[in-house]
């Protein structure tokens, strides 16, 4: 007959597992949770019970969530809900999420290669670092205005411009004169890698031995090309981390990075219960939520700023504000097409919200 | 603890001598029904040569067939637990209930089911599966144990006796 049995490791992580005509396993990990509550408001058995998630800012004992395994029936309607990846499920090894009857949240975050011009600002925006930009530039020496030359004929080896170079691409080779060769340099090079093109050797030169060729202008023996100055890269999300939050998009120059978000709602603040704690900007793992800095130093802090642009309506600030200040409510879930009646009834429920 | 199973004066463990029991009162209801004796040995998984025995009452204990016909008119839910618990086997469970109890039910799963599939797990006769993350009942190959229906987290199985019409025996 078929039993259900509960594993917690030492990283928190917990694993519930029915073994009867099919195998069943719901892996909770710890570390992805935000203790947003909507897999105990979905559970239909109430089987999970979510930690207040103020506590879990410090280091805590136990699991974020708590799955009581005489009372899971391993339904997989919490895995299919999470937004965070931190419950998943599987029947005989394979995901629900590769089994066409569970439902997906439809989400998701994509940067089109074709478009992006690998400014990086939405690495750096990311606020679950999961988004990589890697960039080859064109070669710097390609790029500049024009070149210099030495005349080592007309050279009088005074090194000035090594000494004002402020590229360093001047490189003078400093001997002591001997009667064989009575000269205070051997040879002078230009490192075209380095230079860039500033002219201040030129102008610096007391016996102009430096001759400028411009690229630019039509006198100049040079042209810049256009496949010099391409810039290539790839983008990469990774997709355990991210959270279609929204924040590439919002801040992408060039329209190159598309999300999708599961919910739809409203995030809204009552600013006379705010205390200014912020928890709420601690759980958000969308960076949705800030304190604008004070304008004078040792001012009060400016009001909470949410930002319905980065949220995805989970609800984790609303369950880890100890002062009831904060109200998220979702309108609108997006999924693949349920069939069953009970999951799309399942579904619904979490709308609205939570008070 | 070791395999010490009781045994009956012949030598032969009880459960299998029960078993016997049992296979000799589907057979014959199986031949009243005009099964020829190479179908019921098919049926039943014995080989023919213990079919014809057991149909002309040689190489059967009266006493086993007595208590068959004690388990026979046991619950369904007994009777059904309790042949699992001999067998060992859901299908052949399910043969040997089916043939021997002319009970028949109507099985309704609602739509408030979840698809959780502990039902499907539990019942001793493999007649639930699960469709598009809902459980479907083959009333045909339930036993009326009823175990589904109390396990059911969301209470969402009802099971109803029905009255045998007599054509159905979809063995």
């Amino acid at each position: 007959m078929m039993e259900t049995t509960e594993t917690i490791d030492q990283d928190k992580n917990i694993s519930v597992q029915r073994t009867g005509e099919e195998t069943r396993k719901l892996a909770f990990k710890n570390v992805l949770c935000t203790s947003c509550g909507l897999c105990e408001k979905i559970c239909p058995v109430t089987a999970i019970e979510v930690e207040p998630a103020g506590a879990t800012l410090e280091e805590q004992e136990a699991s974020k969530i708590d799955i009581k395994e005489d009372k899971c029936v391993l339904c997989g309607m919490c895995a299919c809900i999470c937004p965070y990846n931190a419950l998943e499920m599987e029947i005989d090894g394979k995901s629900v999420k590769d089994i066409e009857e569970y439902p997906k949240l439809l989400k998701s975050a994509e940067i089109s290669e074709d478009v992006c011009v690998y400014c990086k600002a939405c690495e750096t925006a990311c606020p679950r670092d999961a988004i990589v930009i890697a960039r080859d530039l064109p070669e710097r020496s390609k790029l500049v205005t024009g070149e210099i030359e030495i005349d080592k004929e007309t050279c009088i080896d005074c090194g000035i411009c090594e000494e004002l170079c402020p590229a360093d691409a001047i490189t003078m080779e400093h001997k002591e004169p001997t009667a064989d060769s009575p000269t205070v340099s051997s040879d002078i090079e230009v490192d075209k890698d380095k230079c860039v093109y500033c002219l201040i050797c030129k102008k610096a030169c007391p016996v102009d031995a430096i001759t400028a060729a411009c690229r630019q202008c039509s006198y100049g023996e040079y042209d810049l090309k256009a496949e010099d100055s391409e810039i290539t890269g790839s983008t990469f999300i990774d997709e355990d981390l991210c959270v279609d939050c929204g924040w590439c998009e919002e801040i992408c120059p060039v329209d190159a990075a598309k999300v999708e978000k599961a919910f739809e709602g409203t995030i809204t603040v009552d600013q006379e219960k705010c205390q200014g704690c912020e928890t709420c900007v601690m759980i958000c793992p969308c960076n949705a939520l800030s304190f604008p800095k004070s304008e004078e130093s040792g001012g009060k802090p400016e009001k909470l700023h949410a930002e319905e642009k980065y949220c995805i309506f989970c609800g984790a600030c609303e369950k880890a504000c100890p002062n009831e200040a904060i109200t998220v409510e979702r309108t609108g879930i997006k999924s693949t097409p349920i069939k069953s009646k009970s999951w799309k009834t399942a579904f619904e429920s979490v709308k609205g919200t939570s008070k | 603890m070791t395999d010490q199973s009781v045994t009956n004066t012949h030598g032969v463990p009880m459960p299998k001598h029960i078993i016997s029991g049992l296979k000799y009162l589907a057979a014959v209801e199986l031949r009243k029904n005009n099964f020829t004796q190479k179908e019921i040995a098919e049926k039943l998984e014995m080989d023919r040569s213990t079919v014809s025995h057991y149909l002309n009452g040689r190489n059967i204990s009266w006493h086993s067939i007595e208590i068959a016909e004690i388990i026979r008119n046991f619950c369904p839910r007994d009777f059904s637990t309790l042949t699992y618990a001999l067998l060992q086997d859901k299908k052949k469970t399910r043969t040997i209930v089916k043939i021997c109890s002319n009970k028949m039910f109507k099985c309704m799963v609602k739509n408030t089911c979840i698809g959780c599939g502990v039902c499907a797990d539990a019942c001793i006769t493999e007649a639930i599966v699960l469709d598009d993350l809902e459980a479907q009942i083959n009333s045909d190959w339930c036993c009326g144990c009823m175990i589904c229906m109390e396990i059911c987290p969301t209470k969402s199985i009802e099971i109803k006796e029905v009255e045998d019409d007599g054509d159905y025996r979809n063995y």
